[in-house]
């Protein structure tokens, strides 16, 4: 039932909820957002939790940084100290805390967004007045991330059967590999990209500027319902946020 | 009694659920050039990246020098095995043609002027020096082909599995490369996939035919 929600509506919410997440900065209030995001994201049958287990690396990389971070930051009072050296004072963990809590609202919304099929968003932004083109292209951008993930890991492949072992070499090795693979994937996707303009012109995409589309999307009442209860909701919160 | 130095056993491999090779035995000498043929889709490519440790295949066994493929690093057998991949742009990583055939050596700390001089030899034997500095982008399907066959030998391997590497090269191109696996023979055991079938008979030792996944005896 949800999962028939318009793309438009879809899209309204995860404007709401990443605004909501940029501008409010207290922890708690940044907690309750994205667990409201979460379990929108749940009745729209999104899988939170497998996307987490996908990106775990790059979360590991996220929240050692975080933790770094609120290490660094000074002001407040103490938390953990060892000696007479502070090692976190409680601004340091409300940072910290907050900017975990938008990265994951981020992901949330990043899910909610992949609940719409691909052609019912490019419709979706379609009939919001954003040209074919650009709607078309950012549909294409989405499907081009998988790809360069599975280049990205061939290019590993082929490194480390040139006998190098990778986990062995020196930091300094290493990261000198990573930019180094990095330019010639991020060029080759620019190519293919180039490569698969050029062949869907040649199969006269864009042959008319008027283009018609049997798939029109109309709201329903449950839309207008979600509508109406995200921006109440929303504008209620700023507004008490901003009074307090 | 001495193994082979490729030994494969009753391997069967399924790719999200659908069986791609089934019930593979084979075995492959070092210094015998052995060629795999079969129509488009027969597994040959599957075959050739089982063994070169790149897929995991779940029944049966591979070893390699006497050594099961599972227990090894793909750098180790990187080491052994010089593996050309059936599309060459998957395997040229580096932005010129000189980074290119230099990498392997300068991460397994060769000094520099040695470096240079392999990488100059090795652009020489494959007519490349033109375009030491070239962008790899930019190169022809041909010279990609040979690039990448040529950054393969910068390893000296013991053993090459080139799927297809003759797609794409001129005529002249093919001879030289035929001339070079020549050269070779003596020390490097090969697996020629390929679908040209002039070229097989002039180089292989012996042909294997595969057809839906299954290595053809007659
Ligand atoms: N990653 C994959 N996912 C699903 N199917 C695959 C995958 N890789 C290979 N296959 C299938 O396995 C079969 C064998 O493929 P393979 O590439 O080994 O054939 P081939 O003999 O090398 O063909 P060609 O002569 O065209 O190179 C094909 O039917 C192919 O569709
Ligand atoms: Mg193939």
């Amino acid at each position: 039932m949800t999962k028939a929600l318009d793309p438009r509506t879809k899209l309204l919410i995860v404007l709401c909820l990443s605004s909501l997440g940029l501008i409010i900065t207290h922890p708690i209030l940044l907690t309750f957002v994205f667990l409201v995001g979460l379990l929108i994201s749940m009745a729209f049958k999104g899988d939170f939790f497998s996307l987490i287990k996908r990106f775990k690396k790059v979360l590991y990389l996220f929240i050692a940084m975080i933790i770094l971070q609120s290490l660094f930051t000074t002001g407040g009072e103490p938390l953990v100290e060892i000696g007479s050296v502070t090692l976190l004072t409680t601004l340091g963990f409300q940072r910290g805390f907050g900017y975990l809590m938008r990265v994951l609202i981020i992901l949330v919304c990043g899910i909610i967004v992949a609940t719409a099929k691909m052609r019912h968003m490019v419709q979706g932004l379609v009939q919001l007045g954003v040209p074919y083109d650009f709607a078309f292209m950012a549909s294409i951008g989405i499907k081009f991330l998988p790809l360069l993930v599975e280049e990205i890991q061939d290019t590993f492949v082929a490194i480390e059967l040139r006998g190098i072992d990778f986990k062995k070499l020196s930091l300094k090795a290493k990261l000198e590999i990573i930019s180094y693979i990095f330019t010639p994937v991020f060029a080759g996707a620019l190519m293919k990209a180039k490569k698969l303009s050029l062949s869907v012109e040649c199969r006269g995409f864009r042959a008319y500027d008027q283009r018609t589309s049997i798939l029109t999307l109309k709201m329903n009442s449950l839309d207008y319902l979600w509508i109406a209860l995200t921006l109440t909701l929303t504008i209620w919160s700023l507004y008490l946020y901003l009074i307090y | 009694m001495m193994m082979p130095f490729i030994q494969v056993n009753q391997m069967s491999c399924s790719i999200k659920g659908k069986v791609i090779l089934t019930d593979i035995n084979l075995k492959l000498e070092q210094s015998q050039c052995v060629a795999l043929v079969g129509p488009n889709g027969s597994g040959k490519t599957t075959l050739g990246k089982a063994l070169a440790g790149i897929l995991p295949f779940q029944k049966g066994s591979i070893y390699l020098q006497n050594e099961s493929i599972k227990e090894k690093s793909l750098s180790s057998i990187g080491t052994v095995i010089g593996y050309l991949f059936q599309n060459p742009e998957k395997q040229i990583f580096a932005s010129t043609v000189a980074e290119e055939l230099s990498f392997a050596l300068k991460y397994k700390g060769f000094p520099a002027d040695e470096i240079e001089k392999s990488v100059d030899d090795m652009l020489r034997r494959f007519e490349l020096n033109h375009l030491k500095n070239a962008s790899t982008y930019f190169l022809s399907q041909g010279e990609k082909q040979r690039l990448a066959i040529a950054a393969l030998l910068m390893n000296h391997p013991q053993y090459l599995i080139l799927d297809e590497p003759t797609t794409g090269l001129d005529s002249k191109r093919k001879e030289q490369l035929g001339h070079l696996l020549d050269s070779l023979k003596d020390k490097v055991g090969m697996l020629l996939i390929s679908h040209d079938k002039s070229f097989i008979r002039r180089h292989a030792y012996q042909t294997l035919k595969m057809e839906g996944g299954q290595i053809l005896h007659d």
